[in-house]
This record gives structure tokens, C-alpha cells and sequence, in this order.
């Protein structure tokens, strides 16, 4: 009976969470098909964004997620490459263990912090360098690489750290390097771990919101260089959601949740089950 | 040059390469945790816990208001997806194993925990502030617990999964019926461990800005009204910082550094738990 | 005390008064070792698990440095050199004293760049010679004919036998003077680990062998020369046969009948 009864409960809890998830996907959905019926494709292709027009084009935003994304990426994949290298292969176990903790704990940090260090202190140094506001695209892939750098070494050491010693040694026991270790037998070893660690770390910036809304700008205009301030999902959201008055922003601002939802979705997804499943299975 | 000396010195310089990273990555996030640290023991003294917020100028404004709020908000969100985390772990872990099922609430859960938590934000909006009309701490808690139910519900299943089969197997042969093997036996086994879950699940939310931006939303009072905005240290943060008022970025500062302090002590002590359980 | 026999052929490896401490350890591991290995020879090295014959093995190609703060006293000539010298060059060491592991360790490559490693990491780019010594170091290694036409395929797709073999091969590839066997049959079934003892046997023609095996019999197989080791000691170093059927240290015996171990 108590036995029965302890079963539901779990069970019921378990499939709690596939319900939320596709209630969230549903809701989404339902709130903004206003936008889609006025919009259709245009919502994603064009970037005119006038709320005062009743006119919502996400391109701009849709623009400013991947690029700032990409350029965090494109920064942060070397260094955290360069870190994990340093924590699994380099750095010795007193060093190793503190600095492995110290990056864990910085993936702990709230990205919020992050967004506040990028406006009152980095953002002033791009301004120096480069003249402009020093708000923009630029500061916005910075500071998102450097908040997804600690999560993103520490996963890529994790992945590295799986790499049998034994298999290390025989490419030793050859006359190799540390290096000819590292490329010929870590990095083709933990291959899928890495590469899904990575994309994982993508998964997280592309959904970001704090660290950049501080240093990106909220303008909706597709950037000409990487100094312009523009805008990406999460920061309109952020800025936006509760400024909406009528019923077609609220609905655009819905279908801007909706299309984040997909994208990071679809990101986690192959990390997840192309690359990570594999290390799992080997 | 040999091959083999070509090889000496790429190594060096490929291993100084990554030695250079990792000063320069660390040299950035030691800089961010300086600017924490110096902003915030700056900012810090009695009055930001004994005052509320006031509007900008005023001598004795604190942020008593805010940390009250972040506690209430993240207290609920505990008392919300603790235990049902806990118990969809110990469905996965107990019943489901290796079904479908459970590959598939496994799968959901961690694509869930890396999902944007500004999403969760307005999907709480749409169903529980548009309904009701108003902003609400309940929301924000709500918001919060959806974003913890995954992590606890990962971290238990892996933890329940450690205590070996024949613990169970023992308790079995004496006749318990299964909830009281779980209950007396299982989780007694993972309690380290679902307490590490726990503590490191609190300190991920507790750091969220994102989905309360429009669900608690804010205040710069103090309240215990469940059904009204509530003030949090994260969007006071966030709000004070990008004020252009300097008293009120300085308690921004403030926030930041009691928030982070109270983060790494949630991480600190998850993790020593955890040791302390292996060492057994 | 200790009874070494005294080896009169030429020898490969001279150890003296070799004491090795593991960081952090109160007590060597390894008391006052002195053992001759003969050239062209195996010599078996046996005992009880943590008396010290893998620690040992791996002093030879100075596999400990790997793991900082262990520490090395005494000597191991080879070459006319001290090879625990702090300046001797391990890349040149370890490619003329090579080692096969405990478990295949193929790498995440093809067969062809797994055998082919070691020659590249010494420089040699010409194709037809990489072919030409890879197809050698497999026909040497018993494996030619079963990858032949498989070359590009993973390594990882063969079976752990092959996979030890191919270690083999990609060991003997660099032409080394020295091969150091880490309990190479541990992981295998007894058929491969037959083929495995014959290619031990063959290749002491080119090659002196050092072989650690927690078995008495395979020891007793393939080996010229054994040396039981107990407790951080070398107790008894002799020919096989002797050894077997004279031991004679106490302990020896005791061992070899199984009275512990």
C-alpha cells in the first residue's frame, strides 16, 4: 500500500519534468503565434524593430546572439584548450589542485558579476583603445568568453582526464614529448569529449543573459563592425519584457523566447548526444 | 636542426603557449574576483543590513530588503524542488533504471540544466503573472525551482546509483518492503551525496538574475508578501549597477560580494561534504 | 643475503646499488639492488604483487620521471653511461629501451600510424621506408598477415591480442636495444598469450628482454635468466632452470612451491 503510494510519488515527480518541459515549449508557442501570423518568416529575416510601429523584426537579435556568441567561442576555445592542457598535463598536484578548484569555484560565480566587472572596468578600457562607447558587439563576446571560460576548462580537462595513463605512458615509452602526448594521443583520445564540452560551453553563452546585457547595448540594428552595439535574444528580453504594451510586443517578445529555446535546444542536444553519448559508450 | 631537437622545441613552445593561457585566463577571472573583493569590502558596513533601499542620496539605505527577499525566494524554491527533485531521482534510480523512460527524463533533465534561464522566466510570466495580473515572489520562487528540479534530480539519481545492489539485496532479505529499503537504506547510503547535490543546486540559483527579472521582479522595500514583487539581491544588483548613481552602484557592489561569498561557501561546503563521504 | 649469479656473456643492463623511493614514501621501494640482464637474452623478473619487479622494470627507461619527487640513487649502466644521470637525454633513452604494457595500448589511429609513431617521431618522413620498416615490424610482430590489407583501419578495431602484438611491432619499429615487458599477458586468453611468449622467445635474437610476470610458469617458458624479488630485494638472481629446480635462497623456494605469494 505505503509501497504503491511511494511509486506514484516518485513516478509522478519523474514525469513532472517532461511535462514542464513541453508545457514551456507549448506556452511559448501559444503566445506568440500573434507575432508569427503578422510576421510570418519576416520575424526572423528582417531587423526593423518599432514597437512604437508595432513592427518586430528579430534579426538583429538573432544576429547579435550568434555573433556575440561565435566570438566568445573563437576567443575562449584556445585559452580553455591552453588551460585544460595546463591543469591535466602540466601544471604540478599542488598546483593543479588548487587552480582546479579556483576555476571550478569561478564557474560558480554569478554571471551577473561578470556583466557588472565588463561595464565598469572593461568597457572603459575598449572605449580608451578603440574611441566609441566601447559598448558593443565586442565587449559583449569578451566578457561572454571570459565568463564561459572557467565552466569551459573545466569540462575539457574533465575530458582529457579520461585519457588512460597507460596509453600516455606508451607514447612516452616511444621518445615522445609532452606535447607529441598531448596531440598524438590526448586530444584524438578525449576527441568527442572535448568537442562536446565545447559545444556545451556554446549551449550555456548562447543563452546568457546578465554578463552581456550590461555591455551590449540593447539597440536593435544590425552591427557593421564588431564595436556597434546591437542587441541579442537575451538582452532584449531582459530589457524589454516588462517595458511591452500591447499585445502583439508581448507576442514577438514570446516568439524571441521561443526561437532561444530552439536554438540553445538544438546546441545542447548535439553536444549531448553526439559527442558526449560516444565518450560514454567507449 | 634534427627532428628530434624540432620536437624539443615545438613542445616548449606549444607547453608555454598553454602555460601563457592559462596566466592570461586566470590573470582575467582573478582580476574580476579582485574587483569583487575590493568593491565590495569597500562598500560594506552595518547599515546595509539594518536599512531598506532608498532612493539615491539618502545617508541610511542598505539592502536588508533585498537580502531578506533572496532568502525568502530561494528558501521557497528549495522547499519546491528539493523534494521533487530528490524524488524523480529515486524514481530514475529505483524504478525506471535503464527503461526508455528514464533515458528519456535523463536526457531532458540534462539538456534542461544548460537551457537559458531567461526562457524559464517567460514561460512563468506567461502562466503565472499574466494570469494573476501581478509580479510575485511565488513566481519568482517557482521560476527558480524549475531551474533546480534537473540538477537535484541528476545529482540524486547518480548518488543513489553509487550504493551498491547488495545493500539493497540485504535490506530485501529481511523482509522491508521497498519504500523502507529506499527510505532506511538507500538514501542513507547517498546522504553525502544528495546533500552536496542540494547545497551546489541552492548555489546555482541563488546566482540567477535572469527569470526573476520578470517574475519577482523587484522592490526597494522590504516585504514578506508572497503574492507581491519581491526585492532580490541579484536584480537589485543589477539595477543598482546600471543606475548612474555612485551610493547606489556602491550597494550594487555590496550585493555582488555578499552573494558571491555566500555562492563559494554553498560550493565549498558541497564539496568538502563530499570529500568527507569518499573518505569513509 | 642475496645470491646473484655472476653472468659471463656481455650485458645490456648493469644495475648497482639501486635504491628508488616514490614521493612522499617513508621507505625506498627498492633496497640496494644489483642485477646484471644479459644481451640478447630474457630475464624474468617474479615475486609476490609490491615487491618492487614493475617499480624496477619501470627505472629502465626512466618511466618515474613521468611523476615528479620520486627519487633515484645508485646506477644503471647501459651504453657505457649512468642512465639515472639527471642529464640523460630520456627521449634518446626511451626510444633504445622500449616497453610493452600491462594492456594494449594502441592509440586512437590507424594500425599504418600506430606502428609507423615512433619512426615519426624521430624524424623519418620517406614514405617508402615508413612502409617498408612498418610491413618488417609487423611480420616480426606475427601480425603482418592478419592487417596487411587493413592498414588504414582503427586500431582500436582489432582483437586484444593483435592489439599487443601491434605494440609490439610499433615498439621493435625503432629498432630499440632493449625491450621491457610489464606483465604483457595480463589482460590476454591463454592463445594469444601463447603467441604472445613465442614472439618473446623470437625476438631475443635482436633484442635483450626484460619480462615482469606474476606467472611462474610463463616465466619458466620463455626465460634465460629469472630473478625473484621480494619485498623491495632482489633475493635470488639465476638461470631459469636453476632457479626452478635449485633455488637457492629459502625464500625462493618457498615462493616457487607456493608455500605465499
Amino acid at each position: 500500500m505505503i509501497d504503491k503510494i511511494f511509486l506514484n510519488m516518485t513516478r509522478t515527480s519523474a514525469l513532472l519534468i517532461l511535462f514542464i518541459v513541453a508545457w514551456i515549449f507549448v506556452v511559448l508557442f501559444n503566445e506568440s503565434t500573434e507575432a508569427m501570423q503578422a510576421f510570418g518568416l519576416d520575424f526572423i529575416t528582417k531587423d526593423e524593430w518599432a514597437p512604437n510601429l508595432d513592427k518586430f523584426g528579430a534579426y538583429a537579435a538573432i544576429f547579435g546572439s550568434v555573433a556575440s556568441t561565435f566570438l566568445a567561442m573563437l576567443l575562449a576555445i584556445p585559452i580553455a584548450i591552453g588551460v585544460a592542457i595546463f591543469l591535466s598535463e602540466i601544471a604540478h598536484d599542488k598546483i593543479k589542485g588548487f587552480f582546479g578548484v579556483s576555476v571550478e569555484l569561478l564557474a560558480a560565480i554569478p554571471s551577473v558579476i561578470y556583466g557588472m566587472w565588463g561595464l565598469f572596468f572593461f568597457v572603459p578600457i575598449l572605449r580608451d583603445i578603440f574611441g566609441g562607447m566601447g559598448i558593443g558587439l565586442l565587449a559583449a563576446g569578451i566578457v561572454l568568453a571570459i565568463m564561459i571560460l572557467p565552466f569551459m576548462a573545466a569540462v575539457t580537462r574533465d575530458a582529457m582526464n579520461t585519457t588512460p595513463d597507460i596509453l600516455k605512458e606508451s607514447a612516452y615509452a616511444l621518445g615522445g614529448t609532452q606535447w607529441d602526448v598531448i596531440k598524438d594521443v590526448i586530444i584524438p583520445y578525449a576527441k568527442a569529449g572535448i568537442i562536446g564540452s565545447l559545444i556545451l560551453a556554446l549551449g550555456r553563452a548562447i543563452g546568457e543573459t546578465m554578463a552581456v546585457t550590461f555591455v551590449m547595448g540593447n539597440v536593435h540594428h544590425t552591427p557593421n563592425s564588431i564595436m556597434d552595439p546591437t542587441t541579442s535574444i537575451p538582452v532584449t528580453l531582459a530589457n524589454e519584457f516588462t517595458e511591452a504594451d500591447s499585445s502583439l510586443y508581448f507576442s514577438s517578445l514570446f516568439g524571441l523566447a521561443l526561437t532561444l529555446l530552439i536554438m540553445s535546444f538544438v546546441v545542447i542536444a548535439i553536444a549531448k548526444f553526439y559527442f558526449l553519448r560516444k565518450v560514454r559508450k567507449a | 636542426m634534427t627532428a628530434v631537437q624540432k620536437r624539443i622545441l615545438i613542445n616548449k613552445l606549444a607547453l608555454g603557449f598553454s602555460t601563457f593561457s592559462a596566466v592570461i585566463a586566470l590573470g582575467f577571472l582573478f582580476w574580476i574576483l579582485g574587483v569583487l573583493m575590493m568593491k565590495g569590502i569597500d562598500a560594506l558596513n552595518w547599515n546595509i543590513f539594518i536599512y531598506e533601499g532608498s532612493p539615491p542620496g539618502y545617508e541610511d539605505s542598505g539592502l536588508k530588503h533585498a537580502l531578506i527577499g533572496q532568502l525568502i525566494l530561494v528558501g521557497l524554491a528549495t522547499l519546491i524542488g528539493v523534494p521533487l527533485g530528490i524524488m524523480a531521482g529515486t524514481y530514475l534510480s529505483e524504478y525506471g533504471k535503464n527503461s526508455k523512460l528514464a533515458h528519456t527524463i535523463r536526457d531532458i533533465s540534462d539538456i534542461m540544466m544548460s537551457a537559458p534561464s531567461i526562457v524559464i522566466g517567460a514561460f512563468v510570466y506567461a502562466i503565472i503573472v499574466m494570469p494573476m495580473g501581478h509580479f510575485s515572489a511565488w513566481a519568482g520562487a517557482i521560476a527558480l525551482a524549475i531551474i533546480m528540479i534537473p540538477i537535484i534530480l541528476r545529482t540524486t539519481d547518480d548518488m543513489l546509483q553509487l550504493v551498491p545492489g547488495t545493500l539493497r539485496e540485504a535490506a530485501f532479505a529481511l523482509g522491508a518492503p521497498k519504500y523502507k529499503v529506499i527510505i532506511d537504506v538507500v538514501y542513507r547510503g547517498a546522504k553525502a551525496g544528495i546533500l552536496t547535490g542540494v547545497l551546489l543546486g541552492v548555489a546555482r540559483v541563488a546566482g540567477e538574475t535572469a527569470p526573476l527579472l520578470f517574475t519577482s521582479f523587484n522592490d526597494n522595500f522590504f516585504t514578506t508578501d508572497l503574492n507581491a514583487a519581491m526585492p532580490s539581491l541579484t536584480v537589485t544588483m543589477f539595477n543598482y549597477a546600471i543606475s548612474p548613481y555612485d551610493d547606489w552602484q556602491q550597494l550594487g557592489w555590496a550585493a555582488a560580494f555578499i552573494l558571491s561569498m555566500f555562492i563559494l561557501g554553498l560550493n565549498i561546503v558541497g564539496r568538502l561534504i563530499l570529500l568527507a563521504g569518499k573518505r569513509k | 643475503m642475496a645470491s646473484i649469479i655472476d653472468i659471463k656473456e656481455e650485458c645490456a643492463l648493469q644495475v648497482r646499488n639501486f635504491d628508488f623511493t616514490y614521493k612522499g614514501a617513508p621507505a625506498p621501494s627498492l633496497k640496494k639492488v644489483t642485477m646484471p640482464i644479459a644481451k640478447h637474452a630474457v630475464t624474468a623478473l617474479i615475486g609476490p604483487s609490491g615487491c618492487g619487479k614493475t617499480t624496477l622494470l619501470r627505472a629502465f627507461n626512466r618511466m618515474h620521471d613521468l611523476y615528479p619527487g620520486n627519487k633515484y640513487e645508485g646506477e644503471i649502466e647501459f651504453e657505457g653511461r649512468n642512465i639515472l644521470d639527471p642529464k640523460e637525454d630520456l627521449i634518446h633513452l626511451r626510444t633504445k629501451i622500449g616497453m610493452i604494457f600491462q594492456k594494449p595500448t594502441a592509440f586512437p589511429m590507424s594500425i599504418f600510424d600506430n606502428v609507423a609513431y615512433g619512426m615519426r617521431l624521430q624524424g623519418i618522413k620517406n614514405k617508402t621506408e615508413l612502409n617498408d620498416r612498418v610491413e618488417k615490424a609487423l611480420q616480426d610482430a606475427a601480425l603482418w598477415k592478419e592487417v596487411s590489407d587493413r592498414l588504414k583501419n582503427d586500431a582500436n578495431g582489432l582483437s586484444g591480442g593483435q592489439q599487443q602484438r601491434l605494440c609490439i611491432a610499433r615498439a621493435i619499429a625503432v629498432e630499440p636495444e632493449v625491450l621491457l615487458f610489464d606483465e604483457p599477458t595480463s589482460a590476454l586468453d591463454p592463445i594469444s598469450t601463447q603467441g604472445i611468449e613465442k614472439l618473446v622467445i623470437e625476438l631475443k635474437e635482436r633484442v635483450s628482454i626484460i619480462i615482469v610476470t606474476h606467472n611462474m610458469q610463463q616465466a619458466a617458458r620463455v626465460s634465460d635468466y629469472t630473478g625473484f624479488m621480494y619485498l623491495g630485494d632482489l633475493i635470488e638472481l639465476g638461470h631459469t632452470e636453476e632457479l626452478f629446480v635449485t633455488p637457492k635462497e629459502k625464500l625462493t623456494q618457498e615462493y616457487i612451491t607456493g608455500k605465499f605469494g
